[in-house]
């Protein structure tokens, strides 16, 4: 299929949803992924469904989520992870087991009560309990606990399941994927884009660019300059160990998330840098994130300090200089959307929905137009045209 | 970091306490260098030299004396002596190790100028039906209970598989007493074709080694069975029986009640490779090596290998590969010292290095491809071989892709069972990017408790 309706660039969870999402109201979709499938940030990433507000920074995050005005795409999204094994006839490992977002000081404690009021707004059920009401619940939890949050909604799907699951359903629908295929040129034809990998090319006249970290360059290969901030984040696993908790446990104050999957493992995030982003290789894990992530996973929950450390790893998170996601249609560049940001794995239904309303001329469930690519554009040159 | 992991100095860090670490450390503190030694047992000298409890070195006499003897030789040279400590991690071209005590789990740190890695190799595994059973074990699992308990690891002992290691491991325990069922080589190593021979005439000693262990063995009325392999292992709770394949078709069941089988060693590569050390596929093309010239030199500068980590060539290459690797490190470190004369140990090298590639030329590996779908590849997690083959074939997944596809090598033994034979069956694949791979060295090297980050350091 050389002339399919749409292109996306990148088999992420963002670009295997989109083509997901489109394969599903009949358009023919070809997905380019410059590696493997869902090896990067996608492949790397927590797999935390956050449904309550996000509000924590990662550590070294200058700038701040806008949590608040997040709240209803993540309620949306929270639907569609209801469905999603259902819609996309696969098991994804999805846990719904609720959680808890610490505070271990009365300032912190007062965060997450305004936290609640947003989330009140945006109807997602959160209520703040003592830390003895927590405990009671989750008895793992250290003293140091305060007061949580705690949103029933809050969950958990295997990153490794979820992207094979949406490329399969979509695969199943028609769309076609071409691995280890990275896009080297973009050009436009009459009113189309060819796109090209080496001596390869597909034309269509809508290209959903979703290639995360890469967004930037692909961008910058159709003449389109968007600012992207990336950067490489680390996660760590422990070793297996019996059913011990089934929540998701996040800290208000700092950046941590911490749960234990199906196969039994308790994985270890919150957004701690690495040391180092490597786009063209493996990126480099910073020991003293590692010290920092496990010192504060193991103030909250001391039981961690009896388990093993089995891997640790980094991969890139495709942020944006405000750190809010970017979805749309670029302005100037007609049928060239953009699709990425943080939070996607969470939001990832909701993008791929969204961008499929957008590319059938439909209005978005809830209003994105604040989200467009627009704000990160840095020079309009134009996209190179076919020889 | 600094107030969170207790920090050490030392010129050169030698990491690994077995032939190649004993012989380098003694050159290197002799050269005048402070050296620090670290070892994950409790004891020096490696799998080769490993010491024997003192009780039964009281009743049965001293283990392999050559390796008390150099072990002495280490400590007085005052190399400071780490045992019990873990490398679990390290960066900036092996000039920072992380450690870990293994007994109480702290953290520490050692700045070098210089690192050695001499990390020894593991048993080759290859899996068929059977392999998870208990009393399934390696050779050298069978061997150490012999030499080192004086246990016999069976009362009907099989040994099959590949390699010079089978005989001596055949021989120690018929001194503790088994009963050896059969002697399974699935070569034909002990009539060599005269193409073969040529390499073997330098070595005499090893030849004169091996054929001292084939008169043991048919002193007690042992013979190896050439041609032929294991084919399944069978039993409940307990290995109880093996059928052992001929090259005729022929197969024969034995009863037993220990299997050991082994494919000769893989080399222990994780921590110059996590230091981005410039790699080669080793023959059987399932395993990176480090790329080293003829003293350890590897494309990282500072960072050095010596012994069967580099490649297996056995004890004495071991020996030679480290000394030569320790003057490479005096030469750049101590550039002030006359230089000691190093080619003769060089042409030693090259001697036993030809006779690691004749034992490569008569020990090959069987073809993974044997290995049936429903067999177990990675036991840790449970992934079969036609689990890894079927995320293989879809053309999407390179050997990382495969690994997330199936959990194979996620396990707690990080994938240094399995990962040589996941490679292998995911390099079947028809996708493209189908060079020879091999999962990644990561952080931390070994599963590393968590207890000194979680409790009591402070975060700086």
């Amino acid at each position: 299929m050389t002339r399919p309706d749409v292109i996306v660039i990148g088999a992420g969870v963002l670009g295997a949803s989109a083509a997901f999402h489109l394969a599903e109201r009949g358009y023919r979709v070809v997905v380019l992924e410059r590696g493997g499938p869902n090896r990067e940030g996608s492949g790397t990433t927590a797999g935390n469904l956050h449904i309550q507000a996000i509000h924590t920074r990662r550590p070294g995050q200058e700038v701040p989520v806008d949590s608040a005005r997040l709240l209803p795409l993540q309620r949306r999204a929270s639907d569609h992870w209801a469905q999603i094994e259902e819609r996309l006839g696969a098991d994804v490992e999805l846990r719904r087991g609720g959680g808890f977002m610490v505070a271990e000081t009365a300032v912190q404690e007062e965060e997450l009560r305004e936290k609640h009021e947003w989330e009140r707004r945006a109807g997602i059920p959160t209520e703040v309990v003592t830390g003895d009401e927590a405990r009671k619940q989750l008895p793992l939890l250290s003293d140091r606990v305060r007061a949580a949050s705690w949103c029933p909604l809050d969950g958990y799907a295997n990153p490794l399941l979820i992207t094979p699951a949406y490329l399969t359903a979509a695969r199943r629908l028609g769309a076609e994927l071409h691995a280890f295929t990275p896009v080297t040129g973009i050009q436009r034809v009459g009113d189309d884009y060819k796109v090209l990998s080496d001596d390869r090319s597909w034309t269509a006249p809508v290209v959903v660019n979703a290639a995360g970290p890469w967004i930037t360059e692909i961008s910058a290969l159709a003449g389109v300059g968007i600012q992207m901030s990336p950067v490489a984040i680390q996660m760590h696993v422990t070793v297996r160990v019996p059913p011990v908790m089934h929540h998701l446990v996040q800290h208000i104050g700092e950046g941590m998330s911490v749960k234990q999957v199906s196969a039994g493992n308790l994985l270890i995030g919150g957004g701690w840098p690495a040391a180092k982003l490597d786009m063209e290789g493996r990126n480099t894990v910073s020991v003293p994130s590692m010290a920092g992530n496990l010192a504060q996973a193991g103030r909250i929950l001391p039981f961690l300090g009896d388990l093993r450390l089995l891997r640790m790893w980094a991969g890139p998170l495709a942020a944006t200089p405000d750190e809010m996601p970017v979805i749309g249609e670029v302005p100037g560049h007609p049928g060239f959307f953009v699709a990425g940001g943080t939070y996607a794995f969470t939001l990832a239904p909701v993008w791929g929905d969204t961008l499929a309303r957008q590319i059938a001329g439909e209005v978005a469930a809830d209003p994105v137009d604040d989200l467009g690519p627009g704000r990160l554009l840095y020079d309009d040159a134009t996209t190179p045209v076919s020889p | 970091m600094a107030d969170l992991m207790t920090g050490s100095e030392a010129d050169v860090a030698v990491v690994g306490g077995g032939p190649a670490g004993l012989h380098a450390a003694l050159v290197l503190a002799q050269g005048g260098l402070s050296v620090v030694l670290l070892d994950e047992s409790d004891t020096l000298g490696g799998q080769y030299y490993k010491r024997r409890p003192a009780q039964l070195t009281a009743a049965f006499g001293d283990f392999r004396p050559r390796g008390t003897e150099l072990i002495r030789q280490v400590r007085e040279a005052e190399v400071v002596v780490r045992t019990g400590t873990l490398v679990w991690g390290a960066e900036d071209a092996g000039r920072t190790l992380f450690t870990s005590d293994v007994r109480t789990g702290a953290l520490g740190r050692i700045n070098t100028r210089a690192t050695l890695a001499a990390t020894g190799a593991y048993e080759r595994s290859l899996p068929f039906p059977g392999w998870t059973l208990p009393g399934v074990v390696t050779p050298g699992f069978a061997l150490h209970l012999a030499t080192m308990d004086r246990v016999p690891v069976g009362n009907r002992v099989v040994l099959a598989g590949t390699g010079p290691f089978l005989l001596p491991v055949a021989c120690a325990l018929l001194e503790v007493g088994a009963r050896i069922e059969a002697l399974v080589e699935l070569n034909h190593p002990y009539r060599p074709r005269a193409s073969a021979l040529g390499g073997t005439l330098r070595q005499p000693a090893r030849l004169a080694e091996a054929a001292r262990y084939l008169l043991t063995l048919a002193r007690h009325g042992v013979r190896v069975e050439q041609g032929a392999r294991v084919l399944a292992a069978y039993g409940d709770t307990q290995v109880t029986a093996v059928d052992i394949g001929h090259e005729d078709g022929r197969v024969r069941r034995l009863e037993t009640d220990a299997l050991c089988v082994g494919f000769g060693f893989r080399p222990s590569t994780e921590l110059p490779r996590l230091l981005g050390c410039d790699t080669q596929a080793d023959p059987t093309g399932t395993e990176q090596l480090p790329v080293v010239d003829a003293d350890g030199t590897t494309s990282v500068d500072g960072l050095y290998v010596a012994g069967d980590c580099a490649g297996i060539a056995g004890v004495q290459a071991a020996g030679v590969r480290g000394q030569l690797a320790a003057h490479a490190i005096l030469r750049r470190l101590a550039p002030e010292r006359a230089p000691a004369p190093v080619a003769g140990l060089r042409r030693r090298a090259r001697s036993l290095d030809r006779f690691a590639a004749l034992a490569d030329r008569l020990y090959p590996m069987p073809a993974t491809a044997d290995i049936p779908d429903d067999t177990q590849v990675c036991r840790c997690e449970g992934v079969s071989a036609g689990e890894i083959r079927q995320a293989a074939e879809t053309g999407w997944n390179d050997l990382h892709g495969t690994k997330a596809a199936t959990r194979a090598g996620m396990g707690p033994c990080q994938g240094r069972e399995c990962g040589h034979i996941v490679a292998a069956l995911a390099g079947r694949g028809s996708g493209p990017n189908r060079a020879a791979e091999c999962f990644a060295a990561r952080m931390p090297i070994r599963p590393l408790p968590m207890a000194a980050t979680v409790e009591g350091q402070e975060v700086p």
